[in-house]
Parts: structure tokens; C-alpha cells; sequence
């Protein structure tokens, strides 16, 4: 056996083909491409081609895609039902994770398959959009067949089109969000994998792992801090009054990452470009939360995350910040039935051990003897 | 920086640091919270007391076990939009999909909150509230409300069936939640501590652990096992059945794990019971058994003896009077109480599970066609 090694760090638990998180030299490839070429070029109906088959499709391979995304966006009756059961209040993830195993019902325990993971992929949209106007009051927006995944998302959520620059936006935050090596909630979803259990079961997981602030829960948490911090010009003293108290400076840090994340930067520029007002404190944040960090730590590296300028994107788009977590979720569904379709072309349960640190063995008092 | 090895399936792996109970495989151990065997346990201890054990590290005494009793009684009861969801779904929906949906349900919240052991309780006693009506639902049946004045196997019951069960089938379905409720980092339990590592709640914990139980790999071995039993029928059809399975290389449901190396201790105790509880179906299940056992024997004489508490269990399960469809959603009944304890101890020490992988993939750096060159 083994010795224990916290939170299974450097241990190898898959071996995949899907991405590669190229921490040292601070590359993000999918399937050999590096993220940097395809984020704003393709669109997120390409990556999922390319994350799901292993190859970027041909002109008619991602008209059949589209169209089969575009065909699944209904949710069941049932689902439907389900998402208006729940109090208009509810954390838009626990909406999700709740709506999600209710529309992957009918599968049962069919073995994953792509049909499948484009069928769940397409409802992530609906589900959070039909919630969005359900606590504003409004009735849910048909999905459009003749949109794409995001300009369709944009549209259910606020009733009309967005204007190109926004879905290319949000387009580019779901490719760059798609996949990310062995993260908590996408090497949950292969754990349940292991087990032979159905898609939805792994996708509710994934769903439950990604709501951690640790995980895809920051970027909401990123926009709290901005909002306490105010003006670019209360940076340097909020933050070095908040250090003291031991507060954490949310958008940094990773366990990966030794240089600047790729994706980070790219959403910078977009950043820059849409959502000039949050650039101007956020860069200011950034700036002086990296001087401190590294008075503190001059050995770490950089270490702005991709939730940091991911939230001024979302922002820009008109997301709420309780929607930004459930949003990179529906980015990340690519990347998560595609890690578990491939854990079960070649699985193994994924069952560890663990280090017993109890007592040593002795009787039971009866009930009556306890006292 | 040094590439490490792959262990597919974290096989040998140690992944956390536990007192909530240890799987000693070596001697057919199964040791629960303050060093207790199974077997001793099983004897004196009710579910209460044993949840009590994993949740605090120590069994209760009577005062502490009243007010576990009390406060899981009154924690019974779904909410309104937990039984308004479970209305919407059909009512031939898997149970274990039932169970996922409205424990999520049940959970939902207007914000995150930290797991407490006040809900651990909580998610522990609704439990068999969602089971048992999944389960009447599949009947044409109206789900029935929890009783608050009797024990936890007691309610299951009586809420499945509207009247309450006799001594011996409330005993026998107690010590199966006894001996099902905890074991080790498997691979739900494991799931719950991936969930709460990131600082998620308890609901997505054991959503995400529910999940994982539903896979046949898992939890869903209990009812393959008893299906593997109807399909054998009576006990002269084992040998030929086994022996023609065998030869077609399907595996026996109900036998080997990867962590005993002796007879699991947990399946002892069920054989035991299962001869009172299904007198007519212990005799198939036991001749099963030794015929299983030899032919595993033969195939692979160094591999030790190995049933395991799915099979037994699935027995045991039939004398209580709970169908096949359910089993898996009994196992959940009992593990809940493995799984809080488990997130919750892990709060103590939190640190985001997040191993590493190896690139199988293309070598990275070429540059994508556009699409009117693919």
C-alpha cells in the first residue's frame, strides 16, 4: 500500500486523450490542439465534436451535430414540471443538479454514449434559462433550432437575440471552459463512471462537485469581493486591510498552473474589449493582489485563475453572478460525458483505499451499560 | 518532476485518512468508528446508535440516543417542493433515480452552507421517506406520512407497507443497516469526499454519492444477485446454471472483492439470518453458494473464498418482504450514515481532491484546419 498523499495530488488516476493541463509551460491542449488556436476560432459545437469523437468535424459532420443539439433542447414534461416545483429562490445549481437527474430519467442505465452526452449537453441551456425567467416572473423561451448553443442560450434567457459580439463572447468562454485535465468534478464523473452507472448519474455529481467555491463556485465569489472592494483606488488598501484578517483573494491560485493560465488571459482581452468598467477595478485588484501574494510567496508563480476575468465576461453577456457557476457548467458538460465515455471504453471501478486512524479494536458496551 | 506510475483504479491508492471505519481484508475485518468489529456491533446496536457512532466517534448513551431518536423522527417529513417534484416524475421511474432527483430536491437551497451534523441527520431520516414512496408509487399507491413514533427500520415499514412490520422483519432490516452503513473509501463514499472537497454541501455529496451506488458495479450488485437467484430457481438447477454461465465467462454476481481476503464478515452474519428470514430461499442461495464457490475454486485455485454481502444480503433482504427494485435504495438507506460521516470528517482537514492524468492524446501544437479544409 501505498502512502497517503492529500487531495491525491500528483497521483495518476486516468490515463485520457482529451486534454492536457501542460501546467510547466502553461499550455491548455484538447485533443492536441492548443487552446490558444481554437478559442476564438471554432465554435463550441466544434469543440464538442473534437472532444467527443477525438477530431474536429467536417462542414457536414457539424451540420449534423447542430442540428442534433439543436433537436434535444426540450426538456421531458417531467423535467419541466420539476423545475417549477422548486422555490424561485433556489440556487440556480441545485436547480440544475435536480432538473438534470430528472431529464436523464428516461435513459435509465443505458451504457453512456455520444447520442446521449449530446442529448444532456443541449438541455443545460434550457434548464437554467426557463429558471432565469421564472424567477423574473416570465414564461420559459422556446428553444430555437436555427440558433447556435450560445447565441440560443442568449436568446432563451432574455426572450430576443444578443448582438454578435456577445454570443461570440459567450461562445468563446464555453470553448475555452469545455475541458480542464482531472478536476475535482470531471474525475467525479469518471468515479461514477466506474461504478456502471448512467450518464445523468455522472453529470448530477459533476454538477454537485462543481458548485464548491474550491471549484466553479469563485467566479461568483471573485464578483462578492469586487463589489466590497468598490474603486480600482480602495484596491490597495482593502486588500492589505482583508490580508490581515487571513481573507482569501478570490480568482488566484491553482494547482496546476505554474505560469499565467492561457485561458485567464484570453479572457483578459474579452474583458478589456466588453466590460471596460470591471477591467478597470479588476485589473487593478489583479495587479495589487499579485504584488501581495508575492511578498508573501515569492516563490510561487503567478497565479490569476480563469475565474477571475471569467466573471467580468459573464458579466458583460448580462448573466447574474448566480448564474455563473451553473454556466460554466454548461460549458464543462462537454468535458465531462466525454471523460466518461472515455472511462468507459477501458474502465475499472475507481474504488482507493484509506489509511484507518481509529482506535484499535475492542467490545461494544450494551445500551443499558452506557450510562 | 517524475512521471507516477498508473494504478487503474486507484487500486492500493490511499486516498484519505479515515476513522469512520477501516476494511481490514487481510484478517475479514470490518471495523466501525471507536474500534468496533461489525460482528460485536451488530449484535447490541440498533441503526440509530450506529449512525450516532460514525457521526460522533462514540456510541450514545440512552439520553443522547432519545434525542438522535427524536430529532430524526420529526426530520421525516419531505418539503412541499421535494413532494411537489416527486409528483412529476412518473411513477414506474427507477427508484434509485427517484432517490437521486428528490434528495436533490429536498436539499435545494437559496445558498451554499457548510455540511453540519444537524443535516447529516436530517438527510439520514428522509431517506426512507423517498424510497418508500417511490416504492407505493410502483404499486398505484398514494405514499403514505412518516410515523414519528417508531425507530428508523420500524418507519421504513410502515411506510411502504401501512401497517407495521413484525418484530422479526423490523430486527432483520435493522442489522442490515447496521452492517451496510459504512466500508471504507469504496467508491460512493469516495465520490461524497471528491464532492466535499471542493467545499460543497452535504445534499451534493450524497446526491453525487447516490449516483455512484446506482452503478451494477456497486450497489447495484444486491439486486443481481437475487436475480441471478430467480433465474436459478431451486437448488438441483444451481449446478447446471453455474456451470453454463461459467462457460460463457459471465461473472457470478454476489461473489469477490477487491479488498477481503477471506470470508466478508458483514456476509456471515447475513447467511446467518437469511436461513430464519427465507427459509425456502436460503436453501437455493446456500447451494449456490458452495457450487459458485468450487467452480470459482477450480478457475482459480490461489483466489480466496468469495462471497460477498451483496449476495447474502439479497437474501435477507427478500425475507424482509423489500423487492429486488428496491435493494439498491436500501443499500442508500444505510449508507447515508457512511457517507455524511465521511464528509464530515473530512471537513476537519479540507483539501481539494484533484489527482493527476497521463496524455494518452496526439502530441500537442498542431494547428487546427478551418473547416473548409477538414
Amino acid at each position: 500500500m501505498s502512502q497517503y498523499v492529500p487531495g491525491l495530488e500528483g497521483i495518476v488516476a486516468a490515463q485520457t486523450a482529451i486534454s492536457l493541463v501542460d501546467g510547466a509551460n502553461g499550455r491548455l491542449v484538447y485533443r492536441g490542439y492548443v487552446i490558444a488556436d481554437l478559442a476564438e476560432q471554432m465554435s463550441f459545437e466544434e469543440v464538442a465534436h473534437l472532444l467527443w469523437y477525438g477530431r474536429l468535424p467536417t462542414r457536414a459532420e457539424l451540420d449534423a451535430l447542430t442540428l442534433e443539439l439543436a433537436g434535444s433542447r426540450a426538456l421531458t414534461p417531467a423535467a419541466m414540471t420539476t423545475l417549477e416545483a422548486l422555490p424561485k429562490d433556489t440556487d440556480p445549481m441545485d436547480v440544475l443538479r435536480s432538473v438534470v437527474s430528472v431529464q436523464g430519467i428516461e435513459h435509465r442505465l443505458e451504457k453512456p454514449t455520444i447520442p446521449l452526452a449530446v442529448h444532456a449537453t443541449a438541455s443545460f441551456p434550457t434548464i437554467l434559462a426557463s429558471f432565469h425567467r421564472r424567477g423574473q416572473g416570465l414564461p420559459p423561451v422556446k428553444p430555437r433550432a436555427d440558433l447556435a448553443h450560445a447565441a440560443n442560450y442568449l436568446y432563451m434567457l432574455n426572450g430576443k437575440e444578443s448582438s454578435p459580439e456577445l454570443v461570440r463572447a459567450l461562445n468563446t468562454y464555453l470553448v475555452l471552459l469545455a475541458d480542464h485535465g482531472m478536476n475535482a468534478s470531471t474525475f467525479t464523473a469518471r468515479v461514477i463512471a466506474s461504478t456502471d452507472s448512467d450518464l445523468a448519474s455522472c453529470l448530477v455529481g459533476a454538477i454537485g462537485a462543481l458548485k464548491g467555491p474550491a471549484h466553479g463556485g469563485a467566479p461568483s465569489q471573485v464578483m462578492d469581493q469586487l463589489e466590497q472592494i468598490g474603486a480600482p483606488e480602495n484596491a490597495e488598501h482593502w486588500m492589505r486591510e482583508a490580508r490581515t484578517r487571513k481573507v482569501r483573494f478570490m480568482g488566484f491560485g491553482h494547482r496546476v498552473y505554474r505560469t499565467y493560465d492561457p485561458r485567464a488571459r484570453i479572457l483578459k482581452a474579452m474583458c478589456e474589449r466588453l466590460n471596460p468598467t470591471f477591467y478597470a477595478l479588476a485589473s487593478k485588484v489583479e495587479e495589487t493582489a499579485l504584488a501581495i501574494l508575492h511578498e508573501e510567496h515569492p516563490e510561487r508563480p503567478q497565479a490569476t485563475n480563469v475565474e477571475f476575468y471569467s466573471a467580468g465576461v459573464l458579466q458583460a453577456i448580462g448573466l447574474p453572478k448566480e448564474f455563473f457557476p451553473p454556466t460554466f457548467a454548461v460549458s464543462r458538460a462537454a468535458g465531462w460525458t466525454a471523460h466518461v465515455l472515455e472511462q468507459v471504453a477501458n474502465n475499472r471501478l475507481i474504488r482507493p483505499q484509506s489509511e484507518y486512524i481509529g482506535p484499535e479494536p475492542r467490545k461494544p458496551v450494551p445500551l443499558a451499560e452506557r450510562g | 518532476m517524475e512521471v507516477p506510475e498508473f494504478s487503474p483504479g486507484l487500486e492500493g491508492v490511499v486516498a484519505a485518512e479515515t476513522a469512520v471505519s477501516e476494511v481490514d481484508g487481510a484478517n475479514g475485518r470490518l471495523i466501525y468508528s471507536g474500534g468496533y468489529l461489525i460482528e460485536d456491533l451488530a449484535k447490541v446496536a440498533s441503526f440509530e446508535e450506529t449512525a450516532y457512532l460514525l457521526w460522533n466517534g462514540a456510541l450514545p448513551d440512552k439520553q443522547q440516543l432519545e434525542t438522535l431518536r427524536r430529532q430524526m423522527a420529526v426530520a421525516r417529513r419531505l418539503k412541499d417542493s421535494a413532494r411537489d417534484a416527486l409528483k412529476c416524475l412518473e411513477a414506474d421511474t427507477d427508484p434509485m433515480d427517484v432517490l437521486r432527483t428528490i434528495v436533490s430536491a429536498q436539499g435545494a437551497a437559496k445558498a451554499i452552507t457548510k455540511p453540519t451534523l444537524d443535516e447529516a441527520i436530517a438527510l439520514t431520516a428522509v431517506v426512507p421517506t423517498i424510497v418508500a414512496a417511490a416504492y407505493r408509487r410502483r404499486q398505484g399507491t398514494e405514499p403514505l406520512e412518516p410515523r414519528e413514533d417508531v425507530g428508523h427500520a420500524a418507519n421504513l415499514l410502515w411506510m411502504m407497507e401501512g401497517r407495521e412490520g413484525s418484530p422479526e422483519r423490523v430486527h432483520w432490516l435493522d442489522t442490515y443497516l447496521v452492517l451496510l452503513a459504512d466500508h471504507g473509501l469504496n467508491a460512493s463514499t469516495f465520490t461524497a469526499r471528491v464532492i466535499a472537497s471542493t467545499g460543497s454541501d452535504l445534499t451534493s455529496c450524497v446526491v453525487g454519492a447516490i449516483a455512484a451506488l446506482k452503478g451494477p458495479a456497486h450497489g447495484g450488485a444486491t439486486y443481481a444477485a437475487r436475480s441471478m437467484l430467480d433465474k436459478i430457481g431451486t437448488a438441483d438447477n444451481a449446478e447446471k446454471w453455474l456451470r453454463e454461465q461459467h462457460a460463457q465467462h459471465a461473472r457470478f454476481p454476489g461473489f469477490g472483492h477487491r479488498v477481503y481476503r477471506t470470508y466478508d464478515p458483514r456476509a456471515k452474519i447475513l447467511r446467518e439470518m437469511a436461513r430464519e428470514a427465507a427459509p425456502e430461499l436460503y436453501k437455493t442461495a446456500e447451494h449456490t453458494e458452495e457450487i459458485a464457490l468450487q467452480i470459482l475454486h477450480e478457475a482459480h485455485p490461489d483466489r480466496p473464498n468469495a462471497t460477498n454481502v451483496d449476495f447474502w444480503a439479497s437474501v435477507v433482504l427478500t425475507g424482509v418482504g423489500i423487492p429486488k427494485e428496491l435493494f439498491t435504495c436500501l443499500f442508500a438507506t444505510s449508507r447515508v450514515a457512511g457517507w455524511t460521516a465521511h464528509v464530515l470528517e473530512s471537513l476537519a482537514d479540507l483539501r481539494l481532491i484533484r489527482p493527476a492524468s497521463v496524455w494518452k492524446g496526439p502530441q500537442p501544437g498542431s494547428k487546427p484546419l478551418p473547416i473548409a479544409s477538414r
